[in-house]
């Protein structure tokens, strides 16, 4: 079965390529064409210099940079830029893939084993490739008896509620999708979506492993909620704001896990809760309930659910940074760009090319994009690390840490932060 | 508001860029519809037994109960948290009557949780 062609012949295999080559060339035609003519009836072109920016003037582009510039510039800062690739999804994606990546290496190494090391030259690099073509490949089988709608919607809408999520934090000054003036509450709402998703996937399913899963998972998210909305009130009052942005400003001097360890404690564990990790994965427990509200999921839906854990995974770590860890704030280590790039322009080879608004963006926004993102892996390593260590705890266990000692803390937090503010310590008149 | 939109075309576009995935895998993909057995729910083999949305008994329905009063109450100490700057000092004294008669409320529900014979 495995073998890839049994009776291999390079003339087969030529004409195999040309007649693909001509499939694809007809296809083209028959239909590429007429949509490109389509959009180009209904959708105006981008006007650059007044100009229409045609075939022609994209030609154009590639020898003369000095063109180019200002278009990519209109590109990068556009809102769908921002939507779908950088503070957005392909950049909490693309976190999300090498996440999965170096955990399972990670997790490898801990218990004294390779981890996946076969695809790929160096150590297994191309596993999530392989993984992802298995997973898109495989037959998608849904229970008889559930309801279809409903299961085949619960990955869509897992996936685009983390990347919601995602929209609200803060990657570098002005790089956020959303920046909301009322961005903590926005935050509570978007995970109040997920006990939700996880309930109708596992209801939906209609088979038993799936409905104690998702049974497990809503008392689980919804106990750990009200810890995770507490502890985060020190912040609040310390900032005297709710904006992800303004909180990351507000912490110019000082890093607020400073003041507030016990809220920042308090809020990894209640994170980590939420993200359904160990020691709290009771909802995916696999040695006793199969793999919980996951069960019933196969093929490419399961590797959707997946990939939206991952991103809330990120977007939890990059919460924590921006509200305990100054977020993009840091010293300045990119180097400043060079003067003569916008006087005298780049010499490259013989040529040298003058090139208006060469910076496309700014140097804060490098420096700020990169402390965020060791900050942000940094968390996320400390995520990983106790599903190497610690063990699965009872879900009574789970319940009475949520509600009798978290709440707790999370109220002694919020009174240390007003103490703060009363003493004149912070505030007003303080060293703020 | 243009910034919420924002959210909820995050939201869209995920739902885009992720229905494909979906649609693609279902493309290429096998799908034999030869044995039912194949499409019974998961019972780890066993030939599986009565309705998947069973019955079964929820001990901790009391945390769901107090979830649904104590989120409430934590968000609207945000009201309070926000604009605790502009505020003055004696305002807190309502609050901390607001959190003695929530920390009240929170022990007798813990209290009640614990006795299983009433849930």
């Amino acid at each position: 079965m495995s073998v890839i062609a049994p009776k291999f012949k390079l003339s087969y295999f030529i004409k195999s390529l040309t007649d693909n080559i001509f499939w694809i060339i007809v296809l083209l035609t028959l239909i590429g064409i007429p949509i490109i003519m389509i959009v180009l009836i209904f959708v105006d072109l981008p006007v650059h210099d007044g100009e229409l920016v045609n075939p022609f003037l994209a030609f154009t582009m590639i020898f003369h940079p000095e063109l180019a510039v200002p278009f990519l510039k209109s590109i990068i800062y556009s809102d769908f830029f921002k939507i779908a690739a950088f503070p957005g999804f392909g950049f909490a994606a693309l976190l999300a893939a090498a996440t999965i990546f170096a955990e399972r290496k990670l997790l490898a190494k801990m218990q004294l084993r390779v981890g996946p090391f076969y695809c790929g030259k160096f150590e297994g690099i191309l596993q999530l490739m392989g993984d992802g073509l298995k997973l898109i490949s495989k037959e998608i089988i849904i229970p008889a008896k559930a309801d279809k709608p409903l299961f085949w919607a619960a990955p869509v809408l897992f996936v685009a509620t983390a990347a919601a999520f995602v929209a609200l934090i803060p990657v570098a000054p002005g790089w956020v999708v959303a920046d909301l003036d009322l961005g903590l509450i926005a935050v509570f709402a978007v995970i109040g979506f997920f006990p939700i998703i996880t309930v109708i996937s596992s209801w939906s399913a209609n088979s038993k492993y799936p409905f104690i899963g998702g049974i497990r998972a809503l008392h689980q998210m919804v106990s750990f909620e009200i810890p995770l909305i507490l502890s985060l009130l020190g912040v609040t009052i310390l900032t005297g704001t709710l904006s992800l942005s303004e909180i990351v400003h507000a912490q110019e001097n000082y890093w607020l896990i400073v003041f507030l360890p016990i809220g920042a404690i308090v809020f990894f564990i209640s994170m980590l809760a939420e993200l359904e990790r160990i020691p709290f994965d009771l909802p995916e427990a696999e040695s006793e309930i199969v793999a919980g509200w996951l069960t019933e999921f196969s093929g490419m839906m399961y590797g959707l659910v997946q990939l939206g854990s991952y991103i809330k995974l990120y977007a939890f770590a990059g919460l924590f940074v921006v509200l305990f860890l100054g977020g993009w704030q840091g010293p300045m280590v990119v180097p400043p760009f060079p003067e003569e790039i916008i006087t005298e322009g780049i010499q490259a080879g013989p040529i040298t090319v003058q090139i208006a608004g060469l910076p496309i963006v700014s140097q804060e926004m490098l420096n700020g994009t990169l402390w965020f993102t060791l900050k942000t892996v940094a968390v996320i390593f400390f995520i990983l690390i106790p599903r190497g260590v610690f063990p699965r705890i009872r879900i009574d266990m789970l319940l009475s840490i949520g509600w009798n000692k978290l709440i707790a803390l999370a109220f002694v937090n919020m009174f240390i932060a007003v103490g703060l503010i009363y003493a004149g310590i912070l505030g007003p008149g303080g060293i703020w | 508001m243009a910034n919420y939109s924002q959210v909820m075309l995050m939201f869209g576009f995920a739902v885009v860029a992720m229905a494909p995935a979906l649609i693609i895998s279902r493309m290429i993909s096998p799908r034999k519809r030869s044995n039912p057995v194949k499409f019974l729910p998961m019972e780890c083999g066993q030939v599986p037994s009565g309705a998947g949305r069973t019955h079964f008994m929820m001990q901790y329905y009391a945390f769901i109960l107090m979830f649904v009063v104590f989120d409430v109450m934590a968000i609207f100490l945000y009201a309070w948290g926000a604009t605790l700057l502009e505020l003055e000092k004696s305002t807190i004294l309502p609050i901390i009557a607001f959190l003695g008669i929530m920390f009240g409320a929170m022990a007798y529900a813990l209290n009640q949780s614990k006795r299983r014979d009433i849930w």
